[in-house]
């Protein structure tokens, strides 16, 4: 957009240092604190969770949650994890995760490949065709009849995987990127009698890494968290992923059968928040792990979109 | 046959493309079908193509009740507080991030900044539940503490407007800011160093400089989201307020009515009808806007 003009940065920061007066500085501490705030309001939930998912449950219920750790209790960990529903969970949510991000990848970079191949003559038509999916929608009813009647997916993991395969907006992320590859490779590929099958599989994908990693990752976020496939398809708990659990957890009245198995029994008062707190704990610790390492992926995603509308 | 002719020629790179046009067709354009149980009474056994006709009756039992109204106005209301307070806090934050000197400092804010983006609307459910329940909620307790009535927060519609937005900021304030700041980013820094010859103040660099020179970026990102103001968020809406009925009044979209008409009422035919609407309503805007963007800066349509 407004990229003509070529970045001076280090200059401005250097300059920023040289404010003197008064108002200068109060507005510099306003800066300051109105950032910090803004970071300290997005950060105090995590940290409730976090350290409420270890407290004692007659602690909430007598205090109400803490802002800082007053006792420390496994109980909501040990009960979570006695069950059987979050193994299963996970294992639900893992292999959404991992089998859908790969298989989306794999058709979204192939078909972007396509969009962008200045050899392709229908390609403005196809782009159309995709584009015109993002601003006419099936809707739901016809979504519901496709996967439930037609394919007959409710009650699998193919229906939590296979409708977010193809995703336009993170096709075109991928056009970009693949109209800034320099022509001449393909020309010296077939030159050297690579047909396109090869020359995208041999040589397109392998210096495609930054960009597939960007769009990879922002299937596996979508695929991670997605609850609204397994409200819609799946009706067996053995089939709910992580973020079901937790919606489960909030509206089930029978929280000790579901979460145990229905043949176990306790005697302890159950832990109905901890056990919610260390559900979510369990559920956003892999991308809280990873967070330091994949934000920038993030960042540059972000920016490529919006600069291409 | 030019058709055959060109895809005969590149036969390797159509194929690469087969996955994904399936995908669209099956996934995209074949549900597309679903549209026309809105003018059907449809019935499970005699399926889409048996079911009967009946013109636009389920649109005038839509359009006849207030329901109609209800939710129209809460999918735009609630999208339009989205985007004002959405882009404008981010905007801020974006400029007064760009101001501070400290690198780390801005790194960390940063980081703090962007990790509500990476949860779930049920996460965030639960967070928000932790603070507005009714008993142990961390709001009615500090209430309490302080010597005021506790309230049944999840029995008010007028405060949830209100509620849904800050969680929206809280959630996509980081996003958008990294936006901005990109745009930002692109501003030659000669602009700034007439302006400081000049004598102009930090604030009067941010009003004169930043502000008019990222305008391009906010009007884009405004319309993006104005062109889709009839597609309410539905992860967001149902994953916070669930089957909470007595929140409806002010919360309830389009998409939220048209689920529980499909799956918990099992009425598809008005269901269809409802969703039909929203499509045709929100093509409409896309096109007026797309329109609107072109004039205001021809590089920056949609299509």
């Amino acid at each position: 957009m407004e990229n003509s003009i070529p970045r001076v940065r280090t200059a401005r920061a250097v300059k920023v240092r040289t404010d003197r007066s008064f108002t200068e500085k109060t507005f510099v501490v306003f800066l300051y604190a109105f950032t910090g705030l803004f970071a300290l309001a997005c950060f105090v939930p995590f940290w409730l969770v976090l350290i409420n998912s270890f407290a004692d449950e007659s602690a909430i219920k007598r205090h109400g949650y803490q802002l800082l750790p007053k006792d420390f209790s496994l109980s909501a960990y040990q009960f979570v994890m006695h069950g059987k529903q979050v193994a299963s969970s996970y294992f639900v949510s893992t292999t959404v995760t991992v089998a859908g991000t790969v298989l989306a990848v794999l058709v979204t970079s192939m078909y972007a490949y396509v969009l962008a191949h200045p050899k392709v003559k229908y390609r403005s038509a196809l782009s159309f065709l995709t584009y015109f999916t993002m601003i006419f929608g099936a809707g739901l009813v016809g979504f519901y009849i496709l996967i439930a009647n037609w394919l007959h997916l409710k009650d699998t993991l193919w229906a939590l995987i296979l409708p977010y395969l193809l995703n336009p907006f993170f096709a075109f992320i991928m056009v970009s990127f693949f109209r800034t590859l320099p022509y001449e490779i393909n020309e010296a590929a077939t030159v050297d009698g690579a047909n396109d099958l090869k020359i995208f599989f041999r040589i397109i994908l392998p210096i495609s890494k930054p960009v597939i990693a960007t769009v990879g990752l922002f299937y596996a976020l979508q695929y991670w968290n997605d609850f609204f496939l397994a409200l819609m398809f799946i009706d067996d708990y053995k089939l709910h992923p992580l973020q079901m659990m937790i919606r489960q957890l909030i509206s089930n009245i029978n929280i000790s059968a579901y979460v145990g198995g229905s043949q176990t029994v306790y005697n302890q008062p159950l832990p109905t928040y901890g056990v919610q707190l260390a559900t979510v704990c369990l559920t956003i610790g892999p991308i809280v792990f990873l967070y330091p390492f994949i934000q920038k992926y993030f960042v540059k995603g972000i920016t490529i979109g919006a600069l291409k509308g | 046959m030019a058709i055959a002719r060109e895809i005969a020629k590149n036969k390797y790179l159509y194929l690469l493309a087969v996955p994904g046009l399936l995908f669209l067709l099956v996934f995209a354009y074949v549900p597309m079908a679903g549209h026309l149980i809105a003018f059907k009474k449809y019935r499970l056994s005699d399926g889409l193509w048996g079911s009967k006709w009946v013109g636009f009756d389920n649109f005038k039992f839509f359009f006849m009740s207030s329901d109609w109204y209800t939710v129209t106005f809460n999918t735009i209301f609630l999208n339009g507080l989205f985007i004002v307070c959405g882009l404008g806090i981010a905007l801020i934050l974006a400029i007064f991030l760009n101001e501070i000197a400290s690198r780390l400092y801005k790194k960390i804010a940063q980081s703090f900044i962007f990790m509500p983006y990476f949860i779930s609307w049920l996460v965030v459910s639960m967070m928000v539940f932790a603070f507005l329940n009714t008993t142990d909620g961390i709001l009615n307790r500090t209430l309490a503490a302080n010597g005021l009535e506790p309230r049944n927060w999840y029995l008010m519609p007028g405060i949830w407007p209100a509620v849904l937005t800050i969680v929206y900021v809280w959630k996509f304030a980081g996003y958008y800011s990294i936006i901005f700041l990109a745009a930002i980013a692109g501003i030659s820094g000669e602009y700034y160093e007439s302006a400081r010859i000049d004598g102009a103040t930090r604030f009067q660099q941010i009003v004169h400089i930043t502000i008019p020179l990222i305008r391009n970026v906010l009007i884009v990102l405004a319309l993006l989201g104005v062109g889709r103001i009839f597609y309410g968020d539905f992860g967001m809406i149902y994953g916070i307020v669930g089957d909470t009925a007595p929140l409806y009044p002010t919360t309830d979209v389009i998409d939220t009515y048209s689920y529980r008409a499909l799956r918990q009422l099992g009425d598809f035919s008005k269901s269809s009808a409802v969703i039909l609407y929203q499509s045709v309503m929100g093509l409409v805007t896309i096109v007026i806007f797309n329109a609107v963007a072109k004039k205001i800066d021809p590089d920056s349509s949609l299509f």
